[in-house]
Parts: structure tokens; C-alpha cells; sequence
């Protein structure tokens, strides 16, 4: 792969690639600690004749990034919490409609306006679930600031292709981070990117929700002649609102299962220090995401020095969780700990897929970071 | 090189944030590791701000600096000053404004403190505040040997406008002469 050294922050890569991978349009509404993202945005927007416009708050900002999602463009909004939360309800509109949206979450302390200025973990569990109804989240977590660049770019293939909203998290750590970052090419990114599908038969015959049960809508950029309707009521095949029972069945049931059948596109993990663990005694598994790796990548290699044999298991795809690869782990490994700064977020969903329930865990929610020798305390003192 | 941490603290506004971008920026072009973090409070302008600088040969993962592990801080401001202090290590060098900060007698017997005016020789010397934190980078650099001269400067350079890179130059040089005449002392 051809690459090249950018030096930046989290927040500043994250907007680069949206514009390397496409994206011609932000809508959102500046708020810390993402605010970076769209100052960025709007630098470069208008460079690649894009739009980048602030709206009257963050409920426009989402509304009018997912217009242009309708309208057939490359969009996303970005935000913190507190933002996502006031986006809730556009963001099941968006995932009802099946319009492609990227949405990047630099999170800081909550729950309400929180400590804006803080590091936290606190929206995972938000993520999974920010609107109300049946759908599936698609949530992507950077734990680098290379990857607060790959993960938009994944996040807008990945949008276009299960055309839905996939949410980008980062937090105040890794988004205002300033250091070095080895990329992808513009080259490279441009060739990856894989547009929406779109139906070019006869208008008459174009039916956008009328799809297989494991696939998304097909929706034609708008002004091509091709005429449907966008509803966040259940919907028939031509977009317009239905009670007809099978129909309203079939479009929920699709809405689960265009995701939960595909996740092998969407699995993406990290394996740190795990290749030689044999499941003997007193090997550790932590398990972590986002900003506390890099800690507990250095408390591995502190812990390793003392004769400890430690090692990361990091999903990078956090919705929907990489089941499977969590649980043979947890199958080969008894001592377990998960490191979060928010209080048992994923915790409970390692719980759930792994079956167990003695999994050792290191919390923080007072906006600090977790230092790599808190976690080694940590393992020194439950192992 | 083994690892060097740096901390600049301050109070937002200072410019402190982009001393910390200089650092890291040069010691990546001169092939090493290099990151900046910060840390500030919700009150962005006046409030106080700590930025943490980790240079090293080998990758960096965690960006912060570990407390007590600090081998350098400067501080142009009494209450960051008492929030960061603890995380230097004992034997540490801490450089202060004198009419800005004022070690306590435990202060000076834990750590090497020196007094240099950095906001006075901006407004005065150079005649532009703002390059205080030019000053800053140029003491942090004669006292830790972090980064070739050359290099650090250039980079400095960079990420400022060419109307003030004269002032900019010459912060950079009083800065280097406080140093060495406060460690000669």
C-alpha cells in the first residue's frame, strides 16, 4: 500500500478523509471537543467545490447532512454527546429511510453537557442504540490517529454499502492528539471507495425499498428523473406510508438483517501481543478500544518486561460486536480485564457474547485519562 | 535517545498549544516519534492549560505523561504551576516567570528551579508578547538538548506567518541566552 506522513491531530485526519473518500458535504453545529472536525471541513470543502455549512444548532446541523444524503452526496455531521443526543431522532429517521451518513463523535464526560473539555468513553453504549425502534447500529471506534483517518474513510463504504448511518468514535484523546500519522495515499483511498448502488432501468419500474431481506434500499441520487418518497413512517416499496402488516413486518425484519447477515463485512479488530498466548496460567487478556489501547499497549509492554505475559484484544468495529473473536479468547484466556472510561459500557456486551462473568474490569468517569501504570497496579493487584 | 517529557503549563491563550506542536513536529521530521496532548479546562481562555510533550526514538502509544516521570516543566502561571508541579520528577528542572510564579522553599529543594522572565523578554526584548511561547520552546530546548537547533527552528518557522519570523528568530535566540546564562549561574 502506498502511503504517506501527515502530522495532525485526531479531529483534523478524521475531516481529511472524509473529503479523500468523497465527501462533498458537512452540516453540523461546532461543539468541543470535536470542534476541529468542522473548522477542518470548512477549509476544505470548498477547495473540492464541497459544502461545509453551520447550522442554526446540532438538530439542523444532522438534518441538513442528511439531506444532502438524500439529495445522492457523500455527507456527515459530527459532534460530541451531548450533540448526539439532540440528533437522536434524525438519526432514526435516517436509519428508517436508509440514507448513508457519516457521523463522527469526538466523546467527552456525560451524561448532559457533561465536561466538555474531558476524555471519556461514556457514548458506547449511546451508539448501539440512539434512536428509538429496531435497527442496527454500525459503530467504528479509532484507537490511533492513522485510524481516525481509515475508520472515516471505512465508515463512508461502509454507509454507501449498507446505506444507513455508521458512526465514528473518537474521544477528546485521540481527537486533539497532535503526532504523527502514516496514511493511505489519495490515490489509494480514491480507488477504494465504492459508490452507493443505483437502479438505471426505466423510472416507472424503480422501486427503492423493494429489495432482497438481507439488502439494503437502493436510492437514486434525486434530480435523475427517478421519483420516490422519504418517510420515517413504515413505508412501502416506493417509499410512501403503509400499515399493510407483512410489509411493515418485512422492512424492520430487513432493517436488522441487512447488518446482522453481513457482519463479516464489517468485523475489524486489532491483536496485540496475543499470538503467542497458549491459554496457561496467569496469561492476561485486556481488552480495550479507542484512546485507553495506547495505555494498555504500553502497560503491556511494562508488564511483559516484568515477566508477565499480557496482551490486547482491541475490537475496532465496537457495533455490532466482534462476538466470535471475543469469545475465543475469553475461552483461552481466565484472566480477563476490561478497561473502559465509562462504568461497564462494553463490559456487559463482552460479558454477553463470552458467557462469563468474573471478567476483572478498570473504570474511570472523572474526565482523566487511564494511565498505563493504573492498568499495571490493576493486573498486579486482581491476577 | 531515551525517552524526554516536557510539560508546558500555563493559562489559555498563552500559546503554550503550539510550542507543544513545534516540538513534536520537529523531532518527527528529525525521524523520531513525537506527540503533544492537552489538557485544558472549559474556561478556554484564562483557564488553566498543561500540555504534555513525549519525544522519543521508539513509538509512542500513550500520550500523556506518566506523573512523576517529567523531566522538564515550564510554567508562566501560579495556578497551573501548583496543579502540574507533582507530575516532575524529583531532581527535575522546572523553569518559571519570576513575576508569574513563586516556588515555595520545599519547590526549590525537590527540583531544579530556574527564573527567567520569558513574558517580560517577549514584550520587551522582542517586542511582541505573543512570541513568548517561541522563548519558551528555545529554553525548553537549550536545557533538554531534545532536538537539533536547526531543526526545531525551521520547523518553527513553518507554523508561523513570514511577517513575524524575525521577531520569531529572534525570541528563539534571547530564549537560548536566558537559558545558558541561568544554568551557568
Amino acid at each position: 500500500m502506498a502511503t504517506r506522513e501527515v502530522i495532525s491531530n485526531g479531529n483534523e485526519l478524521s475531516a481529511l478523509a472524509a473529503k479523500d473518500a468523497g465527501c462533498r458535504f458537512f452540516g453540523g453545529y461546532p461543539i468541543t471537543p470535536s470542534s476541529e472536525v468542522m473548522h477542518e471541513m470548512s477549509d476544505l470543502m470548498p477547495e473540492v467545490g464541497g459544502v461545509c455549512i453551520q447550522m442554526e444548532d446540532e438538530i439542523a446541523g444532522v438534518a441538513a447532512a442528511i439531506g444532502a444524503g438524500m439529495a445522492g452526496v457523500r455527507t456527515m455531521t459530527a459532534t460530541s454527546g451531548p450533540g448526539i443526543s439532540l440528533k437522536a431522532e434524525n438519526l432514526g429517521l435516517a436509519q428508517m429511510t436508509e440514507v448513508p451518513l457519516v457521523v463522527v463523535n469526538v466523546m467527552r464526560g456525560g451524561p448532559s453537557t457533561g465536561l466538555p473539555t474531558r476524555v471519556s468513553q461514556g457514548d458506547v453504549r449511546q451508539a448501539k442504540n440512539p434512536s428509538h425502534g429496531d435497527y442496527r447500529s454500525i459503530t467504528l471506534c479509532a484507537g490511533s490517529l492513522a485510524e481516525c483517518y481509515t475508520e472515516t474513510v471505512r465508515a463512508f463504504n461502509l454507509a454507501d454499502r449498507f446505506m444507513q448511518p455508521v458512526f465514528v468514535l473518537l474521544d477528546e484523546t485521540i481527537g486533539h492528539m497532535h503526532g504523527k500519522a502514516i496514511l493511505p495515499t489519495e490515490e489509494e483511498v480514491a480507488a477504494g471507495i465504492v459508490p452507493r448502488k443505483s437502479f438505471d432501468g426505466a423510472p416507472e419500474d424503480y422501486l427503492p425499498y423493494e429489495c432482497e431481506a438481507d439488502q439494503p434500499a437502493v436510492l437514486n441520487p434525486m434530480f435523475k428523473g427517478y421519483r420516490y418518497h422519504f418517510t420515517g413512517l413504515h413505508h412501502d416499496a416506493k417509499g410512501f406510508p403503509t400499515e399493510e402488516i407483512e410489509t411493515c413486518r418485512k422492512l424492520i425484519q430487513r432493517l436488522e438483517d441487512k447488518v446482522m447477515m453481513h457482519t463479516d463485512e464489517l468485523e475489524l479488530n486489532e491483536e496485540f501481543m496475543l499470538d503467542d498466548m497458549t491459554g496457561a496460567e496467569g496469561e492476561v487478556l485486556i481488552i480495550a478500544y479507542g484512546s485507553v489501547s495506547l495505555a494498555a499497549k504500553e502497560a503491556i509492554r511494562h508488564l511483559r518486561a516484568a515477566g508477565i505475559k499480557a496482551g490486547l484484544f482491541r475490537p475496532i468495529t465496537l457495533w455490532p460486536s466482534p462476538a466470535e473473536s471475543i469469545k475465543k479468547y475469553t475461552d483461552l484466556i481466565k484472566n480477563v480485564l476490561c478497561v473502559e472510561l465509562n462504568i461497564r459500557q462494553y463490559t456487559e456486551e463482552i460479558e454477553r457474547v463470552s458467557g462469563r462473568l468474573d471478567l476483572a474490569g478498570l473504570y474511570k468517569v472523572n474526565g482523566r485519562p487511564i494511565s498505563p501504570n493504573e492498568i499495571v497496579n490493576k493486573v498486579k493487584e486482581v491476577f | 535517545m531515551a525517552r524526554n517529557l516536557m510539560r508546558f503549563t500555563g493559562v489559555g491563550g498563552q500559546g503554550v498549544l503550539l510550542a507543544g506542536e513545534i516540538f513534536a513536529a520537529a523531532k518527527i521530521k528529525a525521524g523520531g516519534e513525537g506527540l503533544k496532548t492537552a489538557t485544558y479546562t472549559s474556561q478556554v481562555r484564562g483557564g488553566p492549560t498543561v500540555v504534555d510533550i513525549t519525544l522519543d526514538d521508539e513509538e509512542i502509544f500513550y500520550p500523556y505523561a506518566n506523573e512523576g516521570e517529567i523531566d522538564f516543566m515550564l510554567s508562566v502561571a501560579q495556578v497551573s504551576y501548583n496543579s502540574f508541579k507533582s507530575g516532575v520528577t524529583p531532581g527535575g528542572t522546572i523553569v518559571v516567570d519570576p513575576n508569574l510564579v513563586h516556588p515555595s522553599e520545599q519547590d526549590r529543594k525537590t527540583w531544579k528551579i530556574y527564573e527567567i522572565p520569558i513574558i517580560t523578554i517577549a514584550k520587551e526584548e522582542v517586542g511582541n508578547v505573543i512570541t513568548q511561547s517561541v522563548v519558551a520552546l528555545a529554553i525548553a530546548n537549550t536545557m533538554q538538548h531534545a532536538i537539533d537547533k536547526t531543526i526545531l527552528v525551521d520547523t518553527m518557522l513553518s507554523k508561523v506567518p513570514a511577517k513575524v519570523h524575525a521577531a520569531n528568530l529572534k525570541a528563539y535566540e534571547l530564549g537560548e541566552k536566558y537559558a545558558n546564562e541561568a544554568m551557568a549561574k
